[in-house]
């Protein structure tokens, strides 16, 4: 066999496996606490996204310092997806998260994981995926509804649905998504260089 | 058989816990122990054994280390852990399952055992450690002792030639070091070689064969064990090394004066979750009173601290400060409990920080002197997490005299602390007590009780059945406390007649 | 995932409940009208009912049934913005419900290395399995440490709660992230040492002390869940062609 240099230089280590791993317990927890006060809620539901995205930043940010391998982001979105999905979360839920893990990946990635821009910027991307259900809602908001209504699309119920109100939620739901998740990653930079930097726990 | 030769490491960007020079040859079914002061390189040692060095951790390498006459550094770890198994100190983080069957079956399924002979190791392992009460139980549920016991079974189970353990026992009360000392019996006789680097050395009197004295990465001294017992306490202890026998512990000839007690406990009664964890227990502590409180796991030592300081929310009965009903409130502010994992208490990004943290109006003046007297004034700047841990500890104790609390709770302030660190926290409770505070210290060092503690409250079943002082005339008691067995005859020493047997056959 | 081992009732293969649980997705997606819903919240209960869980089934039946009445008022009566907001939560809600409440049911009767076991059977990649194992070891942890979090954060007059974070947003964040990913960092670090000590680095493929085994009463609860999907296929193909 070769020497040691194989487990260090190329591809994931036990060692960064195992810090995906707790480090992907962590953001699942926070997004749970983070979003679980508005999915019950009618009014607030779509604040749900939000929610889950204003806690997990620091979590998300120390991961990436630590590890700074490409794969460790992709696969606490699978992680993630399986906890989802097991769960009974809705399908666009779960996927959703898969998806922006991956593409929070690539981004994060393009900085070699070490550029705090990018990081934070991955993290609000991985925020979004909380959207995924909400958007199959307004993608198609008579197959949402058909269940309940039965086969007679009602015309008042489709109007209101192209009324611009709930172009507006959607934007709003964006829009607040975005927020919390750059608020959540503005003070987990923040922390990192104060605390985790100075304390020599990143790679 | 083991050989290290030329070897020596440094570890990037650290300078201490370094080796230089080291040579050394173990043969097969000896069992050597590496002890020294924190720092000094023991556990290094074993990391180059285990193939940790070079593997896991970084540093500059020089030298060889050969297994059976293979190089550990040209072999994948997988293939050194099928030779050698490592139990290591801290027991919550060595598990890697959620239910204890597959913490077991762990290594050896990582070896791709055949599913049927995966059953019967487990089985065999069970048998062999006396363990079937945990077997199938959540490791969650289990204590630190049961948990480190799991993690002996797993490296047990994957049969290696060679265990090494470090520290093992560093969390672990009474009875499981026992227990731990069985298990170590068990391999020996099976004629596995050993390698252990400890502070708690006297439990390990009868197994060692050789006795390796470390001091600032090199072997200072070689001894065997018979040489070992026969140093004088003075020259030990400068060595900075616990005690070897625990027989020849004592406690002071007498207690001093005790003062008006200032603490008052009046039929307080705890609950659990519904259930009763202590009822009516009646107690008063002085000023300056330094009671170590003892008991199983499970016997309610913790509420029993949580309540104290007012964290606990379930209990009846009244606490008195200077004859005042004190309530839950009132006692957070009075108190200040030490974690026996102190990293949890720390929050803020300097050790200078971390004493005016929380504080609306820090007084800057008292926060240097509290720091100058603990020495850490040098550490001022330094993030907590980077001190070692018994300067975290002491951190956590500048908190609460900075926050102007007075009393105070030790939880296992001595787990994994050498001789120096012991007799520094024991030196540092003194001077707690010499300022009036009432302290509480959880813990299972009967050493640490001797030098510290005026009486020990003992938790069982729960009620407090004894409270005894910590003096000579009491010495019958407080050693059947700690479970300390004193010598009838050599062969009779702990444990049944069948272990002591095979252990003469193997000396 | 409890940890009590299964003492009466039905075993299931968690490679059946995986497959379950997708057909429940489907299933919800596909369901023509309420009362498909309903039905499928009722297979649910009676396979729920196998696994001796009674007081779980009822609970969740009733209050589904009060949604449902609930659903049909809100669709009869309500009308405008308020309307178009009770369907989008709604919706999510019947879309969701039925899978929430058989993975409750799968979650309380499936244990943790039986999961495993079954990831291992499906030869999913190790990079995969050991972070699923770790995280799922690492979540009750995290509960205790919170626990200690909580204590130590009481002791420095901060208050462990909303309140408090809002009256003292930054000390309260770094209490409790501080702690909390220190202790993370440092298992992180002492759990891959424990595990590669014990050879996880093997290349050749893990084996597993737990065996799971696909029966027949596996099977059969798999096919009267994809009957039941098929049945609800046709209706829907039937009524829209």
């Amino acid at each position: 066999m070769s020497n040691q240099t194989n487990s260090l230089s190329k591809g994931l280590t036990v060692k960064d496996l195992v810090t995906t791993g707790i480090f992907t317990a962590l953001v699942f927890v926070f997004v749970l606490i983070g979003g679980i006060f508005f999915a019950p809620n009618p009014v607030l539901t779509f604040f749900m996204p939000a929610g889950s995205g204003l806690l997990a930043g620091p979590v998300f940010l120390l991961m990436i310092a630590k590890v700074q391998k490409r794969w460790s982001l992709s696969i606490m979105g699978v992680v993630i997806c399986i906890i989802w999905f097991v769960t009974g979360m809705h399908w666009a839920f779960a996927l959703g998260y898969l998806i922006m893990a991956v593409v929070a990946d690539f981004v994060a990635g393009a900085g070699q994981y070490k550029s705090k821009k990018l990081n934070s910027l991955a993290y609000i991307l991985f925020s979004l995926g909380g959207t995924g259900s909400y958007i199959v809602f307004f993608a198609d908001p008579n197959g949402w509804a058909q269940t309940m209504l039965g086969n007679g699309t009602e015309q008042s119920y489709i109007d209101t649905m192209q009324a611009t109100a709930n172009t507006g939620i959607l934007i709003a739901m964006f829009a607040a998504a975005i927020i919390t998740s750059a608020i959540s990653a503005f003070v987990g930079c923040k922390m990192l260089k104060k605390q985790f930097e100075k304390a020599g726990i990143t790679a | 058989m083991i050989e290290l030769e030329n070897v020596s490491f440094s570890y990037d960007g650290q300078e201490h816990d370094g080796l230089h020079d080291i040579n050394l040859k173990i043969a097969d079914g000896e069992c050597v122990l590496f002890c020294g002061r924190s720092g000094c390189g023991k556990t290094t040692i074993t990391r180059l054994v285990n193939g940790l060095i070079p593997q896991f951790y970084q540093g500059e390498f020089h030298g060889r280390v050969l297994v059976d006459g293979q190089e550990i550094s040209n072999l994948p770890m997988y293939q050194i852990a099928a030779k050698v198994g490592s139990v290591f100190q801290n027991p919550r983080t060595q598990f890697f399952n959620v239910d204890t069957d597959s913490e077991i079956a762990f290594g050896i399924e990582n070896e791709a055992r055949p599913p049927r002979e995966l059953a019967e190791r487990v089985e065999q392992t069970t048998e062999d450690l006396h363990i079937r009460k945990l077997r199938s139980r959540n490791i969650f549920e289990l204590s630190g002792g049961e948990k480190q016991k799991i993690a002996f079974a797993s490296v047990y189970a994957m049969n290696p030639k060679i265990y090494l353990l470090d520290e093992p026992s560093s969390n672990l009360d009474m009875t499981s070091i026992q227990e731990l000392k069985e298990h170590l019996r068990l391999i020996k006789s099976q004629g596995k070689t050993i390698l252990i680097a400890e502070h708690r050395l006297y439990y390990l009197m009868e197994l060692a064969d050789r006795i390796v004295y470390l001091e600032k990465g090199k072997i200072k001294r070689v001894y065997t064990p018979e040489e070992f017992r026969r140093l004088p306490e003075n020259e030990r202890e400068y060595m900075g090394l616990r005690a070897v026998d625990l027989t020849e512990v004592l406690p002071p000839q007498k207690c001093l004066p005790v003062s008006a007690p200032i603490l008052e406990l009046q039929d307080v009664t705890l609950r659990y979750k519904k259930r009763t964890i202590l009822h009516h227990i009646a107690l008063s502590a002085a000023k300056g009173e330094v009671i170590g409180v003892v008991g199983h796991n499970g016997a309610g030592k913790t509420t029993f601290s949580r309540a104290l300081c007012g964290l606990h929310k379930d209990c009846d009965g009244q606490f008195l400060w200077d004859g005042r009903p004190m309530d839950r409130k009132a006692r957070l502010k009075k108190s200040y409990m030490v974690m026996q994992d102190v990293n949890y208490e720390l929050f803020a990004d300097s050790v200078e920080a971390e004493c005016s943290f929380g504080i609306r109006n820090p007084d800057q003046k008292l926060v240097v002197e509290t720091l100058e007297e603990l020495g850490l004034a040098s550490y001022r700047e330094r993030h907590p997490n980077t001190l070692s841990g018994g300067q975290k500890q002491r951190v956590a104790v500048a908190v609460s005299m900075i926050c102007g609390k007075n009393l105070l709770v030790f939880d296992e302030p001595t787990s994994g602390l050498d001789f120096d660190s012991m007799a520094q926290v024991a030196g540092l409770i003194r001077r707690l007590s010499d300022m009036g505070k009432v302290i509480f210290i959880v813990t299972h060092d009967f050493e640490f009780v001797c030098r510290t503690c005026s009486r020990v409250l003992h938790f069982d079943e729960g009620e407090m059945p004894d409270d005894v002082p910590v003096v000579m005339d009491a010495l019958p008691k407080l050693r059947e406390l700690f479970s300390v067995k004193v010598n009838v005859s050599e062969g009779d020493r702990e444990g049944g007649l069948g272990h002591s047997d095979g252990r003469r056959g193997n000396l | 995932m409890s940890g009590e081992r299964q003492k009466k009732g039905l075993w299931l293969d968690p490679r059946a409940k995986l497959f379950l649980i997708l057909i429940c997705v489907l299933a919800s997606m596909f369901a023509p009208s309420l009362a498909y819903q309903f039905a499928l919240v009722v297979l649910i209960a009676i396979l729920g009912i196998f696994f001796g869980k009674w007081k779980y089934v009822i609970k969740a039946v009733c209050f589904y049934a009060v949604i449902c009445v609930l659903t049909v008022w809100i669709m009869a009566e309500m009308t405008g913005t308020l309307r178009t907001m009770f369907i989008a939560f709604l919706g999510l809600f019947h879309k969701v419900y039925a899978c929430g409440m058989l993975a409750g049911i799968v979650l309380s009767t499936t244990k943790v290395n039986e999961f495993l076991s079954a990831m291992n059977r499906v030869h999913a990649p190790k990079k995969l399995v050991i972070p699923l194992a770790v995280m799922l070891r690492y979540i009750p942890t995290i509960q205790e440490d919170w626990r200690y979090i909580k204590d130590a954060m009481r002791m420095r007059d901060v208050s462990p709660s909303l309140g408090g974070f809002l009256s003292h947003p930054g000390m309260t964040v770094e209490c409790i992230y501080v702690p909390l990913m220190m202790t993370a960092s440092k298992a992180a670090d002492e759990l891959s040492i424990a595990s590669v000590t014990r050879g996880i680095e093997n290349p050749n493929p893990r084996t597993c002390l737990v065996q799971i085994k696909c029966g027949i009463a596996d099977w059969m609860i798999m096919a009267v869940a994809v009957a039941f999907l098929i049945f609800e296929l046709c209706v829907r193909g039937g009524v829209i062609g």
